[in-house]
């Protein structure tokens, strides 16, 4: 029986990820905890990876910090060895399932989401799981808070189990408006905050569109 | 009551061993404190409950009342706390019908710490208790091994400490009543917003002598719940159903209606 | 100014360069404690202890079987850490190129790396050979890697489907492939948790002269009851067709509206109530 545990406390905090049609958001909060006590109120978990990705990694922080180290290391040489190609997050994507799977058997304890532009102009999440299996979403909850954003997600964003009351057929996403999804993400935190200890402090909301990235903070519960 | 029911024990035990998991009870997981002011006394609590790291309520009260001069607040398992202050708070009834007197606050001590000792801890109830009697004002707190202290201000919970931080600092002797009132509130509040397992809102007792004990439900609400940015209102037809029907309830008076939206936000 | 770089196609691969290769395998990190596998269990293995904390994804029905008109290859869609679903629209799918496909049960992660990893030894395999390779040497490369890796904590099982020249005709071959370092040629295929619901309708309805509309359906069909059934497998269907020519994608299939339609169209499904 092993007794070695190199994995701390996860250090809470949640994030959530919506993909529109020309937008990606990013959002998550900004507390820090161990057990019952708050380590920061101000401690951004969005990583700006450079060329125009974005980066979560909920779970252990120590590992969640090498990751992202780990990635800009290669994304860097990609420029070195590339005439500074910008990478694509598609190509990002892959990068952050090698880096995953390459300690399968002493795994990061990590559940990264990535944003960013796709190729085709449209908003693009990609989710991972501690291991590297990954794939595009329309959303992405991750984090203490995800049991209780997920859900809301899916019935908010793709309308999961809901009939449109006119024809009694399942209800469909047609668009997505920035506003809407923005104003999506912040009900989905002053909720989570609501119930989950480990949620709340300040809500920071990455919103990236052909224009750029937009970094917009909302307040959340302190207590 | 004969005493708890150990029936399930070694059942418990042995589904423990083979993986199954226990329910999560309900914590107090808190901050409550007392004060002492010259003419009485003060309790204070958070109003968080919390099953792990869940809010599983976010307006509860934990400060109970033993007697209309003896009140106490409460830490550790809700369902310990609710129980034995209940407990004795029939006990105490019956004493003082008994005596003919209002109980004393060590009376309500004693036999407390007596039936938490009895059960060696495993009644998890951890208390403040405060009041006024004929031999003055006390203030004592009582673990559920079944010790107790004494002083003129005491906090117990999970955000204790930070509660004590601000009484370590700020109290001071031959405090008015209002001036012991903000610092139980302010203590609470340290609790509140430092300690993950306290939260919500402040409660606060002020107990005195010659003066009808007053609770004041929703004392300090400093984490009002933040207007929504959209409307969740679903129209009538979002739900697939196999087939409609209602019912009709006969009420038979207007109060039973009024009874739980009194329970929840009741402020006397 | 447009250098040599921004011609280049675009690849979604160029960045990803594997770990680092040994003996022609990635090098993976282990940790240096005596029982990396015992440390990899206590802290990834949810069967054993629900409170682990790194939940990797698994959970699945697949089904895969040969039949005159050539393969049919389908799958659920649900991605479960321990209770929670991960994911309700998972490809279990892997298209290893165009003429092979590679179905996803145990770890998602492993699945998706591995297949991903033999699409592109099959394809070097191509550029060195001048000529596609068997279903049987891409299914024994894979084989060859769990075999190696035997003990350390993989769980895979795939079924590798496609089509291998043999005496100058094309023919249909299925492989199963696990992390025990099985690999089994067979007709017809069922792996995963639901795979014991899959085989009862497939047994039951399974023919080789079946017509290609109604091998499709009877897939569709068995990956239904096994989503009715068992709680790890569920939300959608997809469905392929393997022909000479190559893979062809039948859609995805909503396993609720899809009981409800076949509860009506062939009166089964009789234990939930009409709507």
């Amino acid at each position: 029986m092993s007794r070695f545990n190199p994995y701390g406390d996860s250090s809470g905090g949640s994030s959530l990820a919506i993909a529109g049609a020309d937008f990606a958001i990013l959002a998550g909060d900004t507390r820090h905890s161990t057990g019952f006590s708050i380590d920061s109120r101000d401690q951004s978990q969005i990583a700006d990876l450079g060329d125009g990705l974005f980066l979560t990694s909920n779970g252990f922080s120590a590992d969640a910090k090498q990751l992202v180290d780990d990635l800009r290391t290669q994304i860097k040489w990609y420029h070195h060895n590339n005439n500074d190609h910008k990478l694509s997050i598609s190509a990002a994507a892959r990068t952050t399932m090698m880096l995953l799977y390459g300690k399968r058997f002493f795994p990061y304890y990590v559940n990264p989401i990535m944003i960013g532009m796709a190729d085709d102009g449209t908003g693009a999440v990609y989710s991972f799981d501690p291991l590297g299996s990954y794939d595009r979403e329309p959303s992405r909850a991750a984090g203490h808070a995800s049991e209780l954003l997920m859900p809301f997600l899916d019935n908010q964003v793709t309308f999961a189990n809901q009939l449109d009351p006119q024809t009694g057929e399942p209800r469909k996403r047609l668009d997505l408006d920035l506003q809407t999804a923005v104003d999506l993400v912040k009900d989905a935190f002053t909720g989570a905050a609501e119930r989950q200890v480990q949620v709340g402090d300040t809500l920071e909301i990455v919103i990236l569109t052909k224009d750029g990235v937009d970094r917009q903070y909302y307040d959340l519960r302190r207590d | 009551m004969a005493g708890l029911s150990f029936d399930n024990y070694r059942r418990n035990k042995s589904l423990e061993a083979s993986g199954v998991l226990p329910p999560k009870t309900t914590s107090t997981g808190t901050t409550i404190v007392g004060c002492k002011f010259n003419g009485g006394v003060i309790l204070s609590a958070d109003t968080r409950a919390t099953a792990g790291m869940v809010v599983a309520d976010k307006n509860c009260l934990k400060l109970h009342r033993l007697a209309p001069n003896i009140w106490c607040a409460g830490a550790g398992t809700a369902s310990d706390n609710d129980k034995v202050t209940e407990l004795e708070s029939s006990q105490l009834e019956i004493h003082s019908q008994w005596t003919g007197r209002a109980p004393r606050v060590v009376t309500a001590l004693t036999h407390l710490k007596q039936h938490l000792f009895k059960y060696q801890g495993h009644v998890g109830a951890y208390l403040i208790i405060a009041g006024v009697d004929v031999t003055g004002s006390h203030l004592f707190s009582l673990h559920a091994h079944g010790s107790t202290d004494v002083g003129p201000y005491l906090a117990l919970g999970s955000g204790s400490m930070a509660a004590l931080s601000v009484l370590e600092s700020k109290w001071k002797e031959d405090l008015t009543k209002e001036e012991a009132m903000e610092l139980c509130s302010e203590a609470i509040m340290a609790g509140v917003f430092n300690d993950l397992a306290s939260g919500s809102n402040v409660d606060l007792c002020v107990i005195e002598k010659g003066k009808p004990s007053r609770l004041h439900r929703g004392y300090k609400q400093p984490n009002q719940r933040l207007q929504k940015q959209r409307n969740y209102n679903f129209d009538i037809g979002t739900t697939s159903y196999f087939e409609a029907g209602s019912e009709v309830f006969y009420i038979s008076k207007q109060s039973d209606l009024e009874t739980s939206a009194m329970e929840v936000d009741q402020v006397s | 100014m447009d250098t040599v770089i921004d011609q280049l196609p675009k690849s979604v691969d160029a960045a990803a360069a594997l770990p680092a290769c040994v003996n022609g395998l990635p090098n993976f990190e282990f940790p240096s404690i005596d029982t990396p596998s015992a440390f990899l269990r206590a802290f990834t293995d949810d069967a054993s202890n629900p409170d682990v904390p790194i939940k990797p994804q698994h959970g699945t029905t697949t089904l895969a079987f040969k039949f005159q008109g050539g393969i049919i290859v389908a799958v659920d869609s649900r991605a479960s850490a321990g209770s929670w679903i991960a994911s309700q629209k998972v490809k279990k799918v892997l298209e290893i190129n165009p003429f092979m496909l590679g179905t996803m049960a145990g770890g998602a992660a492993d699945c998706q790396f591995w297949e991903r990893w033999l699409g592109s030894q099959c394809r070097l395999y191509e550029l060195r050979n001048k000529k596609r390779i068997s279903v049987s040497a891409a299914s024994k490369i894979l084989a060859n890697v769990t075999y190696h890796y035997k003990g350390s904590g993989l769980s895979m099982g795939t079924m590798v489907c496609g089509y291998s020249e043999k005496n100058n005709t094309l023919e249909p071959e299925i492989y199963y492939v696990d992390s025990d370092g099985s690999r089994v040629a067979g007709q017809l295929f069922s792996v995963g948790s639901g795979q014991t619901f899959a085989y009862g309708v497939l047994d039951q309805g399974y023919d080789y002269n079946l017509s290609v509309e109604d091998a499709l359906t009877l897939g569709k069909r068995a990956i239904i009851a096994a989503t009715h059934r068992d709680a790890y497998s569920g939300n959608s269907c997809n469905l392929y067709h393997l022909k000479p020519t190559g893979w062809v994608y039948h859609g995805n299939y909503d396993a609720a509206a899809e009981i409800w339609r076949l509860k009506e169209a062939e009166g089964s499904f009789n234990d939930i109530r009409t709507k």
